[in-house]
Order: structure tokens, then sequence, then C-alpha cells
């Protein structure tokens, strides 16, 4: 938790100050948290990185700052429970300062939310990111003019490479006020003065709430409510239609007219563009990947790529290991121990070492490696969003017309971050469904990895069956999923694409190392207690009865060797520990290629992870949630056990 | 910042026009002519304020000796056109509509646009002259004395990709997506490129790339590019040469 951690934060309670860094989605914000207080939290180039507040203290001057990440939003009417979130947060934390990151590159949407952001009347500081990549566009922007028409300190910043970071802590300091306002015209002053008198004297931000009632924003009833009453409210609402009532025309429309108005003057006062538009690479392939023609194609290229590196580079280096490393000390080991039943506990089929240490170091840390970097690289790309421009259509065919899609490209990277993103999602079918498929047969990175690992040993071929497979499922399940749930509200599609960027050397390798370091924190422990738990499992002759008991399912149904209930056990507590012992099986020739792929489609299906599953519990509740992962694992074992028939009903023609 | 302060310059700046039309000015003589012509609270010290703006704007130059005003290339061309627009809604309300003059035309010269003003001029047969018998300012339409008007509003999807078009106004299917909207910076005025329309229509706007679908896609206006009207807000477009090495040679 920072450079101080909460215990001894209250040293300098007295001396601290609340700082909110704020700004549109994948504008930096933060690379920014993480410079300023030295901590690491996952970046990437792609909207809806950071889903929940994160906060982390730094100290500068002798003052205690304590630092909010927040996630990205457009402007302050609240259009998802996500943007609500971080509304509600400035109006309750009452923050001394707000960091506002400015993405350079898109000047006037930021500055757009700036206004609204400056109207509050918290002290603020700028800082202007990205300006690495808009010097090299040809546009200048001209800070000093920035900083003293807004009166507030703005600093030049290039978050990834921790440039201004230094300058921006010093600049939190000397926050201030801003001094922009707009004026709305005599109307809406009018009316806003009206609505402002209604409010009770205490209440916080009186202004920006009255223009947000004032614009008919649906989440602010229940807060009102709460804080004054039914009746109080029930007067204000009438106060509000007799006003609303007045106007001919949209409020949001003028509203709105007047700050694109002064967001324009104010940029054609600070931009100074260069009209030559340079082609650069990225901006290409941005182009052909979005593209059908070409688009599609890349695509298969860079699952190929990755296939062929995570195989081969990935087992190579597996395989040095264990020649080079594991086996010399384990076999000095062996000799070392003498009592029989201590050997197997530490070396045997579900031995400590060998199944917990080796399983997680030797089998799945090389696989997870070699794919988080590329996995890493396409991320920083921003290569991962414009998939949804190839996808759209399939979606809408299954009932995803909307917001929706995005979260579910990113359940690609992690199943339980998308689910927490579908909150962005404000039909509630779509929002169901969104989940549904995450949970069920999508693969998230680290599983397409294991799963390339896997498959490798048996073919390519394994791995097209797989997938497809995986994919008819998908389809087909959103596809009764839309029918079963009739709901005809039609959700526009409107997703901001990041730009594509030449990812960052060092920025990728310190992800890498990031997620790999999460990784060993967070299951070797759970792949050693495991395999103490299949060991003692084992031991007390649970497993035999098991095998015997399970042996219709597993060996008739599913056509998987009796050694599988092992894995069903460790799929329940960790995916890779259970893949880690697929591929222990594979290597030592006990699994087909048949039953191979019935054996991963199996596994990648059945029980979501336990983080998968608290993120439903927590989006859709307890109930709904566990109904859903009943289905899937249900459906998993008919899935495998069909896909068994029919590859053995192949074999025999 | 008020918005009365746009149309106050645009008034100046009318002001200026018509002084040039008779003659060179000075800063007395305009600050005198303008005084009656605005609304009350644009009296006295105000007028200089507005000077400065236009100067700081280099819409004027002052010359410090002779005080004398003029207006700079910048500011007559921005002079021309709110003359235009006011000389020629006369026409349009004084012909076609039958109604007093100056009854509305002093809002519209501040809210029509380039092409629209075009389009009326066209429609009208290229008037020379406002109903006041003043000279009206000639447009790029005249010197081509477009017969027909064929610059307007279509929809995105109509669009030829690749091309750039400025949007006149969009049809908010709801109100929620006008705030979604704004947050992109989807708005009049603004320019926008179309970069490709299968299976989803991505734009570039204000430097962001944008997809949506095709129904909102449908909802968007925007002008067409037309052959006559020239647009100062939309950027030069470089004619992309295919293949450069081949131009090369023939030199």
């Amino acid at each position: 938790m920072g450079l101080l951690d909460e215990k001894t934060a209250p040293r300098l309670k007295d001396k601290e100050r609340k700082v909110l860094i704020l700004g549109l989605p994948n504008s930096g914000k933060t690379q920014i948290y993480n410079n300023l207080t030295g901590t690491y939290n996952l970046v990437a180039n792609y909207h809806h990185t950071t889903i929940d507040v994160n906060r982390a203290y730094y100290e500068h001057g002798g003052v205690l700052y304590e630092l909010y990440d927040m996630p990205g939003l457009y402007c302050l009417f609240a259009n998802s429970e996500e943007e609500l979130l971080v509304r509600n947060l400035i109006f309750s934390e009452e923050p001394d300062v707000l960091l506002f990151c400015l993405d350079a590159n898109l000047l006037k949407q930021s500055l757009m939310l700036g206004i609204e952001l400056m109207e509050l009347g918290i002290p603020m500081v700028i800082a202007l990111n990205a300006i690495d990549e808009t010097s090299k566009k040809g546009i200048w922007i001209d800070t000093a003019m920035l900083s003293s028409t807004l009166g507030v300190p703005v600093v030049e910043s290039i978050a990834i490479r921790g440039i201004g970071t230094r300058k921006l802590k010093s600049s939190i300091e000397r926050a201030k006020a801003p001094k922009a306002s707009i004026y709305y015209g005599d109307m809406i002053e009018a009316g806003l003065a009206n609505v402002i008198h209604d409010l009770p004297e205490d209440f916080p931000f009186k202004r920006k709430t009255a223009m947000l009632l004032l614009l008919n924003d649906r989440f602010l009833e229940k807060d009102l409510i709460e804080a004054f009453g039914e009746n109080q409210y029930a007067e204000i609402q009438k106060n509000l239609s007799g006003i609303t009532s007045q106007f001919v025309g949209s409020i949001g429309k003028i509203v709105y007219y007047k700050r694109s108005e002064w967001v324009d003057q104010l940029s054609d006062k600070i931009v100074k563009t260069q009209d030559f538009d340079q082609r650069s690479m990225a901006k290409t392939f941005a182009q052909m990947s979005r593209n059908v023609v070409t688009g599609i194609p890349i695509f298969c290229m860079i699952i190929l790529i990755t296939y062929l590196l995570v195989v081969n580079v990935a087992n190579e280096i597996s395989t040095l290991m264990e020649s080079y490393l594991w086996k010399p000390v384990m076999d000095k080991l062996s000799s070392m121990v003498p009592s029989q039943f201590w050997r197997e506990f530490l070396l045997g089929s579900h031995g400590l070492l060998s199944l917990g240490l080796g399983g997680a170091i030797l089998t799945v840390l090389p696989i997870l490696s070699v794919f988080f970097v590329v996995f890493n690289v396409l991320e920083d790309m921003g290569y991962v969003p414009n998939l949804t421009v190839l996808t759209r259509r399939l979606f809408a065919k299954v009932g995803l017309s909307g917001y929706s899609i995005m979260p579910i490209v990113l359940g690609f990277g992690c199943k339980t971050m998308a689910t927490f993103t579908t909150r962005t999602i404000n039909s509630d079918k779509e929002k169901y469904i969104a989940i549904f498929l995450i949970a069920f047969a999508l693969p998230c990175a680290p599983q397409i990895g294991l799963s390339m690992g896997m498959l490798g040993k048996v073919g390519f071929k394994a791995f097209l069956i797989v997938f497809s497979v995986l994919l008819i499922t998908e389809i087909t399940a959103g596809v009764l999923l839309n029918i079963l749930m009739r709901d005809d509200t039609k959700n526009t599609y409107l997703q901001a694409l990041p730009a594509i960027r030449i990812p960052n050397v060092f920025a990728v390798l310190k992800k890498t190392y990031y997620r790999l370091y999460m990784f060993l924190k967070e299951a070797l422990p759970i792949f050693l207690l495991s395999a103490v738990f299949l060991f003692t499992l084992e031991k007390i002759g649970f497993l035999k009865i098991a095998k015997v008991f399970l042996a219709p399912l597993i060996n008739n149904f599913l056509g998987l060797p009796n050694e599988m209930v092992d894995v069903l056990i460790l799929v329940l507590a960790r995916r890779e520990a259970a893949a880690a012992v697929i591929m222990d099986f594979v290597n030592k020739g006990r699994l087909d290629f048949n039953q191979a792929i019935v054996s991963v489609t199996l596994t990648t299906m059945f029980v979501p992870c336990f983080a998968n599953l608290g993120a439903m519990i927590k989006e859709i509740g307890l109930r709904r949630a566990l109904t859903m992962a009943f289905f899937i694992t249900a459906s998993s074992l008919v899935i495998a056990g069909a896909l068994n028939k029919v590859l053995l009903f192949f074999n025999h023609v | 910042m008020n918005n009365n302060n746009c149309t106050e310059v645009d008034e100046y700046l009318e002001s200026l026009w018509y002084i040039n039309e008779k003659g060179q000015g000075a800063v007395s003589d305009i600050c005198e002519h303008t005084v009656g012509g605005l609304s009350e609270d644009t009296h006295g010290g105000l007028s200089e304020e507005v000077i400065e703006k236009l100067v700081s704007d280099n819409l004027v130059e002052i010359d410090d000796s002779s005080k004398i005003i003029g207006l700079t290339p910048k500011g007559l061309e921005r002079a021309r056109h709110i003359v235009r627009a006011h000389r020629l809604a006369e026409r349009l309300l004084y012909d076609v509509m039958g109604k007093n003059i100056e009854d509305g035309a002093c809002e519209f010269e501040h809210i029509v646009t380039m092409e629209l003003v075009d389009s009326i001029c066209t429609l009208l047969g290229h008037p020379k002259e406002c109903p006041h018998g003043l000279p009206i300012p000639s447009g790029k339409c005249c010197e081509l004395s477009a017969k027909s008007v064929n610059s307007s509003v279509i929809h995105l999807d109509e669009l030829d990709i690749g091309k750039y078009a400025r949007i006149a106004y969009v049809n908010c299917p709801n109100d929620q997506l006008i705030h979604r909207l704004n947050g992109l910076s989807i708005r009049p005025g603004v320019t926008v490129k179309l970069h490709q329309s299968y299976p989803t229509f991505v734009i570039e706007c204000e430097g962001m790339h944008i997809a949506l679908d095709n129904e909102l896609a449908e909802n968007i206006c925007v002008w067409r590019e037309s052959e006559f009207a020239y647009d100062p807000k939309t950027p030069e477009i470089a004619v992309k040469r295919r293949f450069p090495f081949l131009r090369k040679r023939r030199k």
C-alpha cells in the first residue's frame, strides 16, 4: 500500500489531504497514480482497466496525501453505475484537490469533462498527459496559457515514462480553485437559482446538483430522498417540472452548446496545429485490424503466432528447467529422504513438491510467462478493443447490441475484471447475458495460454477443435438466452476505441513481471495446499472410492482415465493446478488425442473460478450467481460428454 | 464567459464593414457608430473591451498614431460572411416570406453556417443587393453561378469512406444519449472523418476513433462536402499520392 501503509499514516493525520484522480477513460490515470505512490496497478491501453477505486498514501513536504485512483468518466451525468460510483465519491468524500488527468490527444473531449469538474469549485491540478504523442502529431498546446486561463497549475506529463511526476507532486501543493465558469444564459441560470433555493442549506455542490436535476439525472432520486425525505423531494420535483416546462427546446442541448462553445474558444486559444497529417504505422495498423478483409487474417495470425510461441518457446524453457534445475535437485532430495511416507508426501504423484511446486513452477510458469508477454504487448498496443468493430454484428445476433461487447472482449483478459466491467451496461438483460457468457465458455488469458500449452503437445488440430467447440457453445448459449429473455429495449452501440500505440518494452516487461508475481503469490499456496489435500484424500482412501463412484461418468461418458478425478477436484481450487496435472498426463502419454481435447474443453468451462464467482455474486446476487454456476458446471459435463461421443464416432468412420 | 460576447464581436465587425463601405474609420467613430445599434449593456467602457478582444483575436488593427481602425484579412473575411448572411437573410425574409425587413435578420446572421448561406443565395438566384439597396458580398456560389442547391445535409451512413464532413445536427433517439455523444465530442460543428462502414461504422472525431452502429450513423447528419462552399473549419485535406515514387520519376 504505497510508500506509507495505514499504520504509519495516522502519525501525519492532522496534515492529511485527499486527492482524487479524475479523467476520461484511458487517459493514464492509473499510470500517474502508480508514479505518484510508487505502487503498481495494472495499466493497459484501453478503457475500463480500472473498475474500482484504488487508494494509497504518499508524503510530500510534510503533508500526507491520500490518493484515489478512479475509473474514467466522460461527464458527471451518470450513464452507468460505474460513473455513478465516481460521482458519488466526489460528492461524498469532499476531496481537497482534484487531479485532472487531461489526455492531450483528446483535448476537447477532456476539456468537456474538465469544465464540469471545474464547476465544482474544488482546487485542481491538471496533468497534461501524453504530451509526447501530440507533439509528434504536430499539435502544440500552450500550457502556460491553459494554466493562466483556467487559473490552476498545469503540468506537462508523459506518465508512461514517469516524466512530470516530481513537478506534479509540488503542483498539488499549489492547487487552486479554478476560475473558469460558464454562464448558461438567463433562463437556465434562473432555473438553477430556483432549484438551488429548494435544496437544503448544507447540501454540498448545490449548483451541480441543481444542474443534474435540470438535466433529468435518474440516479439522483435515491440520494435526494435519502438525504431529506420523500416529502421535500416531491416538492423539489414539482418545482422542477414547473421550471423545465418553461423551456421549449432541450435543456441538455443548450447546456452542451454553451459548454462546447467554451471548449472551442479555449482550444482555439491554446492549440496550434500543423496541417501535415503524418501517416503513422500505428494508425495504418489500427485501420487494417478493423477492416474485415485485413482484420480477420491479422487476428488469425496473432492467434497462430501466440500459439507457436507458447508451444515452442514455453515448452523449451520448461524442458530445460526440468532437466538442468529440477531433476538434479529432486534426485538429490529423494536420496536424502529415507522414509517412504515422506518421500511420497514430497515427491509422489500427489507430492507437495512434485505436484504443488513443480506444477506451478515447471509447468505453468513458463507458459504463462511467454503468453503474458504476448498478451501484454497486445494489451498495451490497444489491439483488443479494436476487435469489437469486427465482432459487433456477431454479438448483435446473441442479443448484445450495446455496452456489453466491451466487457465480453475484455473477458479474454480476466473474467473477474470483465464481470465487474458489466457495471457499464445499463440494461439488465444484456448484463445478465454478458455475465453468463463471460463465466461460461470464454477462456481467460491464462486459460488460453495453458490450453495452447496442453493442446500443443497433441497438435494444432486439437487446438482448433477445442476453440471451435468453445465458440459454438458460446454462440448457442447467447442465442438461447436471447430468445429466452425477451426484452426489446435496444441499446445504442457507441464505443471509443483507444489509439494503437507501439508498446514500451519496459512497461510490457514490468507488467509481465507483475502478473507472474501475482500468479505465484495467489496460486502457489493453493497449488501446495491442494497437493496436500489430494495426498490426504488418497491416504484415507477417499480418492479410490470417488474413482469407483465416478467411473461411469468419467470412464464411460467422458471417455477419460480414472485419474481425472484429481483434475476435477483441482479445478475447483485453481484452474492452473488442473492444467498442470493434465499437462503431466499428456507428457506421460496417459491421455490420447481425444482425451486431451475432452479434458481441456471440460476444464475450460467447468465451475467458474472463485474470483469470478465472487464478482458474479457481487453483480447479480448470490442466488442467481449460484444458479448460473450450477448450470455452467452441468452443461460443461454434458458438452464434454457429447464431444467425446462425436470424436469417437469420427474415429470409427 | 458569456455568449453575448461572440455576438457583440460580430456586431462590431459588421459595423466596421459598414464604415469600410463608406471609407476608413477611427476608433472614436466606431464607438459612436455602434452604441446606438447594440443592446443596452454594451455602452461606454465595454466597447473598448470588445475592441481589445478584436485586436487580440487578430480581427482588427489599430494604427497607433492616427487612431484609424481597420479590418485584418481575417476580420474582413468574417465580417464579409456576417454581412452577406445578414443581407441575404433580409432578402429571404422580404422577398420570399414577405416580412418586415430587419425582423429576425439580426439573429439569423449569427446562426447560419456558410453552407446554408450559399444554399439560400443559390435559391434566391444570387441576388446582388439587399432590400435596402446595399451590395451583398458575393460568395463562392455566385462565382460558380450555381443553378441548383446541391449542398445539403446527408446522413453519415451516406458519406463516402475516407471523406471528411461537418456534423450539422444529431437526431437523438433518447435523452441519455446526448450526454454520451457530447462526452465523445460528437456534436454540431465538429468535423468527422468516416473510416469504415462495415461491419461497424468507425469515425474519427477530434482525434478520437469511435465505433458506432448503423442506427446511430443514420441519426448523425452532416453537411455534404459541396463543390462550391468553402468551409474554414474543415482541415485542408492533403491530396494523397498513391504512388509517390511514380510521380517522382515522371518529373
